[in-house]
């Protein structure tokens, strides 16, 4: 056990020395990579722990991204408190969102999750003066304070918060899938009709964890705002959206840590690649499409199976069970 | 006054009429065994009553209270607990886990992100005793999904029990199951029965089961009561013969 | 409020519905047949017009375009079919389906970006079918009523194929009972691919016919499947009825829908989803699985 926590301390370490050991413009690919791995993990909530897939995430993360873009920029608020108003504004909105969307399941559900998402989208067209349309809104600060602190203004500073953000978001999530809430998603991933039957009520469960997912998936967007300095509509596609759930299936459902890996090796094998060929869009769509055939659980999940799996934490993803669900 | 009641209680999926007129009472610390031929209408009334289906004409009447209207996870609360005739277990979790999420049930509160002390404490002995008395214990880290067929019923009993629930509701308990597992069930049923004083409604096709295991006993017949009473009354009665135990067995 | 003004927003709304047609039919009848709503028919529609443009560009007919680009794309998607969605038959929970069916519209997507350029393309109307038509006083375009002519074709060959022909009725009895017809000695998944196959083919079709109206664009794919999803719900998932009546339905809501709420226009086939979606969350008549 010490081992694991000895391994954990090096990364650690490890990734708070990486801004002195590399390039600035590989920190800034970097800062993109953790920010990606956040809102994949956001949606691991959904797509590992409930098996509700969600087409519709970069809702999460358009949303945070404009509201901290328009809290930054009007209100000149320091940048965590922008930051965490904006998750906080995202979060409420979400509410309804999930109240609607978990009205079903499967399909519907991730059809419904995509209606919103484009539904943002087309909002932003229709409220040009707010959202400044196709530009978007550009020229968002990092206000410093509170008591005056700047560190994050500069981009090894902005790392620093990244990481730590991811780092706590993870701690968090963590916590929650391993806590009796946890399990129950769990009872409801594996046979909702039971836990029904349990006494559970499933739905609430059910709108809490797409709020949860919606809240880390909406950080990520603040962050991610706050870093370029600009927020524009192509949050919102739907494309966007696709990567995120590439990113959770490759980097294997259910565990967390996956989705965060995947999405960070992903954003940088694109920054690499993307310079070579025009092409590896569609290697990474052919890859997710041989995971979902071949390897439902994922890199993460195939490697944590090689050891002792963690109890309390069983293999999620979408699976291939062929018992019956009947009632 | 009985802990369940059923009264008038009818089910039509279009023109089908799958339960007509269902009336039963059942006292509590009593065990009843309800009965009847395929189609009969014995896992339709299940679902009336824990509210899987909405019946539709009739109430059903738990503890003195109307629970008709009551949403499925509602009526679980209210101390009902029940087994499905197809098992239904969390395959991928352990029997300890699949126990004790059963158990939690009881004390959780949807908003807990973390359980309080004392409710974790006594979900634990809630999960402890159910496991023991379902002789499931050793079997506490096995994965449900690699448990044989019997030990899976087992598994939803235990699971059903760790509810603490005022009304048990067994559907089917030994179907699918050999000989030796039969056996070994009712002997694990029949002892944890006679420990508690637990109500039970059970649905059995397995008449030796229901005569080992039931007080009283309701005979279904195309969606309707045509006998009930003590299993000596049942079995003189020549309506209930020639409906049911006459055509099987 | 003439008279003539109505009959042009109607007939506006029945070449709207010709085009929803060609894909929400496509949908469910695949749903029909594999239980699987095949998220990827938005792209497949988008593939069929920008193959279908490519095909009038060089060949300079339309009506090659109307030919080829079907056929082409149905034969692509039954390799989709073949080579990958047979293998997730007998996985119980649906989650594989929909995102291979994702994934399969990614590729595509990004298959038409890198071979086609991420600029929307623009065709126009072929020459013999440009034109106004004045009907009650109204100007009324004539591709338009061209639409309107092909949906008709196309759904009364449809009906005809289901209802007259033995493959239409070998389709029909799989999609009531799978395994009654492998009992009787058919090769249902020759029949799954056949289906899929021309569930594409028409939804290509459908890019095609509405290409020269709405330009090819990326991004045409996804509002087009959330609309035929919606009007499979409403219609009954599996019901070919159901489909035809559906889309007359949505296409009169988004002709009333961008005529009274411009701007609003696309939010409101949104709202329209959420409503049934709501209401009816399994889907409001039909088959259901």
């Amino acid at each position: 056990m010490s081992g694991k926590a000895a391994g954990c301390a090096l990364a650690v370490v490890a990734c708070a020395l990486l801004p002195f050991a590399i390039p600035q413009y590989s920190l800034s690919v970097l800062i993109e990579a953790l920010i990606f791995g956040l809102l994949a993990m956001s949606l691991d909530l959904l797509v590992g722990y409930c098996r509700l897939y969600s087409f519709g995430h970069a809702a999460a993360y358009g949303l945070g991204a404009y509201a901290a873009a328009l809290i930054l920029t009007h209100l000149q608020l320091p940048l965590p408190i922008g930051i965490a108003l904006a998750v906080l504004a995202t979060t409420l909105v979400a509410i309804p969102i999930a109240w609607i969307c978990t009205r079903s399941t499967g399909v519907s559900f991730a059809m419904l999750t995509l209606a919103f998402a484009q539904l943002g989208y087309a909002m932003l067209f229709r409220f040009r003066d707010i959202t400044g349309g196709s530009d978007g809104i550009t020229g968002i600060p990092r206000p410093p304070g509170p008591w005056g602190i700047t560190w994050f203004q500069g981009k090894i500073g902005y790392y620093y918060l990244v990481l730590g953000c991811l780092i706590v978001s993870y701690l968090v999530c963590r916590a929650i899938v391993r806590s009796a809430f946890g399990a129950v998603l769990s009872a409801i991933r594996e046979n909702e009709p039971k836990a029904v039957a349990l006494g559970y009520d499933t739905r609430l469960y059910k709108i809490t964890t797409v709020v949860l997912s919606y809240a880390f998936g909406a950080l990520a967007g603040a962050l991610y705002a706050a870093f370029a300095g600009f927020a524009s509509p192509e949050l919102f596609f739907w494309l966007v959206s696709g990567r995120a759930l590439i990113m959770v299936v490759v980097g294997g459902a259910g565990t967390l840590i996956g989705p965060i890996l995947g999405g960070v090796f992903f954003i940088f094998l694109e920054h690499e690649l993307s310079q070579v060929t025009d092409l590896w869009p569609l290697v990474f769509g052919s890859i997710f499409m041989a995971f979902v055939m071949f390897a439902p659980e994922g890199i993460w999940g195939l490697l944590s199976s090689r050891f002792k799996p963690v109890p309390g934490i069983p293999s999620a993803g979408p699976s291939d069970e062929t018992s019956d669900a009947a009632a | 006054m009985p802990l369940l009641e059923c009264r008038g209680l009818a089910r039509r999926f279009g023109a089908l009429v799958a339960v007509d007129a269902f009336s039963m009472s059942l006292e509590a610390g009593r065990i009843r065994a309800l009965i009847g031929p395929n189609g009969a209408g014995k896992s339709t009334i299940f679902n009336l009553i824990t509210s899987m289906l909405k019946p539709s004409a009739g109430k059903i009447i738990f503890a003195g209270e109307d629970i008709t209207a009551l949403p499925a996870h509602a009526v679980a609360r209210k101390g009902i607990a029940r087994t499905f005739q197809l098992c239904h277990v969390f395959p991928a979790l352990t029997v300890r886990e699949n126990v004790s999420i059963a158990a939690q049930a009881r004390e959780h509160r949807a908003w807990q992100l973390r359980g309080g002390g004392e409710a974790i404490a006594r979900s634990a002995v809630a999960t402890d005793e159910a496991l023991e008395h379902l002789r499931l214990t050793r079997l506490a880290h096995v994965r449900a999904a690699m448990l044989s067929h019997g030990d899976q019923r087992l598994l939803e009993v235990a699971m059903a029990i760790a509810q603490k629930p005022r009304l048990l509701m067994l559907d089917e308990p030994t179907q699918g199951l050999s000989i030796e597992e039969t056996d070994r069930a009712v002997e694990i049923l029949r002892h944890m029965l006679n420990a508690g004083n637990l109500s039970v409604l059970l649905v059995e096709h397995d008449m030796e089961v229901v005569f080992k295991l039931a007080q009283d006993i309701t005979v279904l017949h195309r969606g309707r009561v045509i006998a009930e009473g003590p299993p000596d009354v049942v079995k003189a009665n020549a309506a209930a013969r020639s409906a049911y135990l006459g055509e099987s067995e | 409020m003439t008279f003539g003004f109505i009959l042009a927003q109607c007939l506006s709304a029945l070449s709207q519905a010709a085009i929803l047609f060609f894909i929400a039919c496509g949908l469910t009848l695949i749903f029909g047949i594999m239980r699987i709503v095949n998220f990827a028919h938005g792209a497949i529609f988008m593939l069929g017009a920008y193959v279908g443009l490519t095909v009038l560009a060089v060949t300079g007919s339309f009506l090659l375009s109307l030919l080829l680009a079907p056929v082409a794309v149905g034969g692509i998607g039954m390799a989709f079919e073949w080579i990958f969605l047979r293998h997730l038959y007998g996985r119980r929970e649906g989650g594989a389906y929909l995102l291979l069916t994702f994934g399969l519209a990614i590729v595509l997507s990004e298959l038409i970006r890198v071979i086609w350029g991420p600029q929307p393309l623009a065709s126009g109307i072929p020459d013999y079918l440009r034109g106004i038509v004045v009907i009650l006083g109204q100007p009324f375009p004539l591709y338009r009523l061209f639409l309107i002519a092909s949906g008709i074709a196309a759904a009364v060959a449809i009906w005809q194929f289901l209802e007259r022909t033995r493959a239409g009725l070998l389709i029909r009895a799989v999609a009531q009972n799978a395994e009654m017809v492998h009992a009787l000695g058919t090769d249902v998944a020759l029949v799954r691919t056949g289906v899929f196959g021309l569930g594409c083919a028409m939804a290509a079709l459908g890019g095609v016919l509405a290409a020269p109206l709405v330009t090819a664009f990326l991004g045409m794919g996804t509002n087009v499947v959330i609309d035929a999803f919606v009007i499979v719900i409403i219609g009954g998932m599996g019901s070919f009825a159901g489909s035809l009546i559906g889309s007359i339905l949505v296409g009169f809501v988004q002709v009333l829908g961008a005529y009274y709420f411009q701007d609003l226009a696309l939010a409101f086939m949104y709202f329209l989803m959420l409503i049934v979606l709501v209401i009816r969350p399994g889907g409001l008549l039909g088959k259901e699985d």
